[in-house]
């Protein structure tokens, strides 16, 4: 069934190009592999200030992080087969109709993301930098050697982010126990040993030193990843005729301090029903702020004193600014659409949403400054980071409304995002660095985020709303 | 009599799609007015502009005397609408979307009015499943209720018929006739011709995002036509041109 695969790789590509434009969606690997190709020539430059070791190792942990993003196929799998493909009918649904399997046609899915997801992210990188190395005079086989081993970096995310994910869809308590193990296992290596475990991951060794054995090894571990997540999707649970007690009315009630009570309510159900709360705090969230935090602990040294907290206070506060699409993403305007609510109405409901869970951020900081034993700087570091979320929010609002996946997929947004963040992380990051306290400056960010959310509000009220 | 939907020379194109072209129509308090037409003739468009939740590319789109296209929000809050496709929120029950419908709305007391509805469409069984959980038919009656609990003025609804059964097709057309008795008007669209000659007491004809015909049944049955032959031969004509 070679068919089903391909139409389905059509479709997606179909989907997003209708989405944001075939141009737009088209120039995306184009410019990741410009990026690789132009980054390739500033590599001895930037040699002077960091050693080759560490770029490579940022780049890993980038292309681990990403395998990590997407890889949360298990916990969203009968999301995504009874919602996204239940209501467009795409061909997974339609697909339905046919004598397959639901496990098979959720395989065929799954290995259709990670294809679709290496030609869009992963290849244009290795390529771009392949086809710069005759000019910056690293041999064509390191350039390959690196294609394989961001290739390893981004299906580790992936296959073990599904795993675990499955995991989580079956038990929760089987997947703390699998975290725990996992945890300590870590936490004791790095005791004994005194290294960090993240010194080890398979891929770096590779591209350190190339051998056969860590190659087949690596491809073992994924496949058997790979295998056992789909052994344990449990494609059950579409539709189960079971009874809820209103939790609506009381919530509103506790919500009436808020400025759209019965839409925060309304959002705080829908996060809790759909298992999202738990489940993306876990994945998208946790974990991947987790990997970072071993890989950049190994950069320590070469940041000033307490440079490692607030760059990880920065990078959880942009993380934290996907929590937007925690809340827009599994939200479509069309039970909106017959009612008496403007895009504005639901964009300043949204953005109060995010606002409340931004607990989880500035705990998780709070908590990752104590830990590393920097209690001192714990407020400067929360009052970074939480700015920063809200800021990107800000701009994420503006640029895309009530649809932030936009950003990933056009390039003319992305490019204006990644300007408006960028400038924003490299001044304060630079503040925090030559004083701790300078970061409790970040707090000038209310200024423009207001800002950016008033016209994001006459913007978006002003076109009609996508989803209908 | 007063005018509670006036369209003037309303017209809407997506890119090269033309889907309402100039169209000029007007419906009176207490009316029954069908929006009849083939598949793809533009009926869902010309009610998403009435209702505001799209913008028309030319012309103004008035309705209970609000610019539909300046003030949307206010349109949408004094009339009812049933959308094309019942898109009830997943995570919540039957009843929760009804106190959230409500809240929304700021209708007091919902509960009574709800039970009510709960009985009358036979669904109070349902009341307290998840709507990603529900038949069509059920979503359907769903959305049904929540276009007419605050009871609007004036009621736009697209296709409600299409997944009922007979029984409660023969209920609801009831409703629906009762309803404008009442002094209240409704805009439907259907392409079920037999139920708009059975009910209606305007109607209008529209192909291609042409209007073909608009005027009263009653002139139609005086010249001893029937509204499905009428219908079919107008729409054959318009294709041959
Ligand atoms: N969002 C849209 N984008 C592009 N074309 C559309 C859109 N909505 C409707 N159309 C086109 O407009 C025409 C009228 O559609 P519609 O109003 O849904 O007709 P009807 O409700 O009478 O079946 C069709 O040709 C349809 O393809
Ligand atoms: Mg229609």
């Amino acid at each position: 069934m070679f068919e089903l695969f391909v139409a389905m790789l059509k479709e997606e590509w179909r989907v997003h190009s209708t989405m944001f434009g075939s141009l737009s969606f088209a120039l995306f690997p184009v410019m990741i592999f410009g990026i690789a190709f132009m980054g390739a020539f500033l590599i001895p430059l930037m040699r002077t200030t960091l050693p080759a070791g560490n770029l490579t190792l940022i780049i890993h942990a980038n292309y681990l992080m990403l395998g990590i993003m997407v890889g949360g196929f298990g916990l969203l799998g009968n999301e995504v087969m009874s919602r996204r493909f239940g209501q467009a009918s795409f061909l997974s649904y339609s697909a339905r109709s046919l004598p397959l399997s639901d496990r098979f046609i959720f395989t065929n899915f799954v290995i259709k993301d990670t294809v679709y997801y290496f030609f869009l992210w992963v290849f244009p990188f290795g390529f771009g930098y392949i086809l710069a190395s005759p000019f910056t005079g690293v041999s064509l086989a390191r350039a390959l050697l690196l294609l394989l081993t961001l290739t390893l970096s981004f299906l580790f995310g992936l296959c073990g982010v599904f795993f675990l994910s499955t995991v989580y869809a079956r038990s929760r308590t089987v997947l703390w126990l699998v975290l725990l193990a996992l945890g300590t296992g870590w936490g004791g290596f790095a005791a004994m040993t005194g290294m960090n475990p993240a010194l080890f991951f398979p891929p770096m060794l590779l591209n350190s030193a190339f051998s056969w054995t860590n190659l087949l090894v690596s491809c073992a571990v994924l496949v058997i990843l790979f295998a056992v997540a789909i052994v344990l999707f449990n494609p059950e649970s579409v539709g189960s005729e079971k009874n809820y007690k209103d939790a609506f009315a009381p919530l509103m009630n506790r919500f009436s301090f808020l400025p759209h009570p019965p839409l925060a309510a309304k959002d705080t159900i829908d996060l809790y029903r759909s298992g999202s709360m738990i489940g993306q705090t876990i994945f998208s969230f946790l974990l991947p702020l987790a990997v970072i935090w071993f890989f950049l602990s190994l950069l320590g040294p070469f940041f000033p004193p307490h440079g490692l907290l607030f760059i990880f206070a920065i990078t959880t506060g942009v993380v934290a600014s996907t929590m937007y699409t925690w809340v827009t993403m599994f939200d479509s305007f069309g039970p909106y659409a017959c009612l008496p609510v403007a895009v504005s109405t639901l964009i300043t409901s949204k953005l109060t949403t995010f606002a409340v869970l931004q607990v989880i951020p500035a705990a998780f900081i709070a908590v990752v400054a104590l830990l590393s034993g920097e209690a001192a700087y714990l407020v400067p570091a929360v009052v970074l980071g939480c700015s920063v979320s809200f800021y990107a929010v800000g701009v994420m609002a503006w640029l895309c409304g009530l649809s932030p996946n936009v950003l990933v997929y056009d390039v003319k947004v992305l490019f204006v995002y990644l300007v408006l963040v960028g400038i924003v992380l490299m001044v304060f990051t630079t503040a925090a660095f030559a004083n701790p306290y300078y970061a409790l400056s970040a707090v000038i960010l209310v200024i423009p985020t207001w800002l950016l959310v008033q016209k994001a509000k006459t913007r978006w009220d002003a076109v009609d709303p996508a989803g209908f | 009599m007063t005018t509670v939907i006036e369209a003037r020379d309303v017209s809407k194109s997506y890119g090269d799609v033309q889907a309402v072209n100039h169209v000029n129509l007007s419906v009176e308090k207490g009316a029954l007015f069908g929006l009849l037409g083939p598949n793809g003739s533009g009926k869902t468009t010309m009610i998403k502009m009435l209702t505001g939740q799209t913008r028309p590319t030319g012309g103004t789109a008035t309705v209970l005397g609000i610019d539909a296209e300046k003030d949307p929000v206010g349109v949408r809050g004094r009339v009812g609408i049933i959308p094309e496709q019942e898109t009830p929120p997943s995570f919540l029950t039957a009843q929760e979307y009804l106190e959230f419908v409500a809240a929304v709305r700021k209708i007091p007391d919902i509960q009574k009015k709800a039970d009510w509805w709960f009985e009358f469409l036979d669904f109070a069984d349902k009341k307290n499943v998840l709507c990603k959980d529900l038949s069509r038919g059920t979503r359907q009656k769903l959305m049904f209720t929540q276009a007419f609990i605050h009871e609007p003025e004036l009621a736009l609804i697209d296709e409600p018929l299409i997944n009922f059964d007979p029984i409660m097709q023969d209920l609801v057309k009831d409703y629906l006739a009762a309803y404008v008795k009442k002094g209240k008007t409704i805009f439907i669209s259907t392409h079920i011709l037999e139920v708009a000659e059975e009910i209606c007491s305007g109607f209008a004809i529209l192909h291609k995002g042409n209007l073909l015909h608009t005027g009263p049944v009653a002139e139609l049955t005086a010249r001893g036509e029937h509204l499905p032959s009428y219908f079919l031969s107008l729409v054959r004509k318009d294709r041959h041109v």
